[in-house]
């Protein structure tokens, strides 16, 4: 599970509501680093994907905390930021040096698999049945974006015979 | 560590502004993120905390942090964080920097940190490869290793780190690496609250330079966790024998921790100045110490 500290049978509604947003805002965080680091190594393409996943990752989460607003104010949230490790954000492993657009979505296609699996994991142990509820829709909206990344990959044109890593330099070149 | 204030802080409260220019996928990229989660764990405000760190790829990484930095000279990370702890013990004091940097041409400083018990917390980012300099062999490259600067193979043992630091007697020695970032957070957060020296190995993968069996893939086919072993952390000799394995396991968990802490360097000094201050001369005095009677 990647996540430390919860008991997922004692969240109320308010902790899985700032726990939603947290997940959002760590994805959006990750894409953010990795559009900086495709720009920075010259792959503006991938960089161009990775920002419309910080769009969208910021618009759901921007929902979610309206949402957490609306029921229960500014009540100080109980759970933080180091309680939650790479839920929906890609792992930093995902990231390579000039990657496709095709690899970059693929990257961004398993992270939200990964939080399907996170939520759908968590569903059994969730004793409060509105928080069950949520989980339940925060499962069901990662199918979502499932589809949304199928259907950016499917714009794409066919992938070359020939990919951009064959022109990258071998690690270890000894000369 | 000696606390002071601790306040409630966000992990982002410890990131910079600045963005790191490591390459992508690089395994240093996941130690930062554990660093600011251990940090917002802690609760220290980041101006009392100093960040110290020699040359190469993972020693930028004080920047990256809102702590103060001090990016210094190659090898040389702890005995500037030592001169930092000693000028302000209230700090809470890090060091960092590769396998090159820590166990090369800095190497010589770790038993003396040890020795003195410090209060630092030393996180190592061993990659097994000089990666800046673009791949050469590192003191903890593997025996047959090829790499630019040994095109044949290597012909040398790797250091162990982990070994190296049990047998001079750290009282915190642990391994953490990325395919376990909440594991990482709590091994880095856990280092940094023993009080005294604490050393922390962390197996960072290069994408660029390092082979296929050390990226994450690899290094979770041989990992295994120390808690699940059953592992006691307080038995330093059951350290040393998982130690010796380094290399051909990931161990990731706490190896030693000292069960009874020695007073760390800064609490003998502090005890000492209390001692002398007893028969200490006034200011206006204190040239009589060198007249003859």
């Amino acid at each position: 599970m990647p996540t430390q500290g919860f008991d997922f049978a004692k969240l109320t509604l308010m902790d899985a509501l700032d726990l939603a947003v947290l997940v959002e805002a760590e994805a959006k965080e990750r894409y953010e680093e990795f559009a900086y680091q495709m720009e920075q190594h010259r792959t503006p393409e991938a960089a161009r994907f990775f920002r419309y996943m910080v769009e969208n990752e910021t618009k759901h989460g921007e929902q979610l905390a309206q949402r957490r607003q609306e029921l229960f104010g500014s009540t100080k949230a109980v759970v933080n930021g180091t309680m939650l490790f790479d839920v929906e954000a890609p792992d930093y492993d995902a990231a390579r040096a000039f990657m496709t657009p095709r690899a970059a979505m693929a990257a961004a296609l398993e992270s939200e698999k990964k939080a399907y699996a996170f939520f759908s994991s968590a569903i059994p142990a969730i004793k409060d049945p509105q928080v069950r509820a949520l989980f339940a829709e925060l499962r069901d909206e990662e199918l979502e974006h499932q589809d949304l990344v199928h259907a950016e990959l499917a714009k794409l044109p066919e992938e070359a015979l020939v990919s951009d890593e064959d022109f990258v330099d071998p690690p270890n070149s000894p000369d | 560590m000696n606390g002071t204030t601790t306040m409630e802080f966000q992990p982002k409260d410890y990131k910079s502004d600045l963005k790191p220019i490591w390459c992508p996928g690089c395994g240093d990229f996941s130690v930062v993120a554990a660093i600011y989660r251990a940090l917002a764990a802690i609760g220290r405000p980041p101006h009392e905390i100093a960040f110290v760190s020699g040359i190469g790829c993972s020693s930028r990484i004080p920047g990256y942090t809102t702590a103060y930095g001090f990016n210094s000279v190659h090898g040389r990370s702890l005995p500037i964080a030592q001169g930092i702890k000693m000028a302000n013990p209230e700090l809470l004091v890090l060091a960092a920097g590769g396998d090159g940097d820590g166990f090369s041409i800095g190497g010589g400083h770790i038993p003396h940190m040890i020795r003195r018990n410090m209060d630092i917390t030393y996180i190592v980012m061993d990659n097994q490869i000089y990666g800046l300099t673009k791949g050469q062999l590192s003191p903890t490259s593997k025996k047959g290793r090829t790499s630019s600067t040994s095109r044949h193979g290597s012909l040398e043992q790797p250091v162990n780190p982990l070994l190296y630091a049990l047998a001079y007697g750290a009282g915190f020695v642990a391994q953490a690496a990325p395919i376990d970032i909440a594991g990482m957070a709590a091994t880095i957060e856990e280092a940094i609250r023993y009080p005294g020296f604490a050393f922390v190995n962390i197996q960072s993968p290069c994408v660029t330079y390092g082979e296929e069996s050390q990226q994450i893939k690899g290094l979770k086919a041989i990992s295994e966790s120390l808690p699940a072993l059953g592992h006691n952390p307080a038995d330093r000799l059951a350290a040393m024998d998982l130690a010796q394995h380094y290399g051909d396991k990931l161990h990731l968990g706490v190896f030693y921790r000292n069960p009874e802490p020695p007073p760390t360097y800064g609490d003998l000094i502090k005890e000492r100045q209390e001692l002398l201050s007893k028969d200490a001369l006034p200011r206006e005095r204190i040239l009589d110490l060198f007249i003859k009677k």
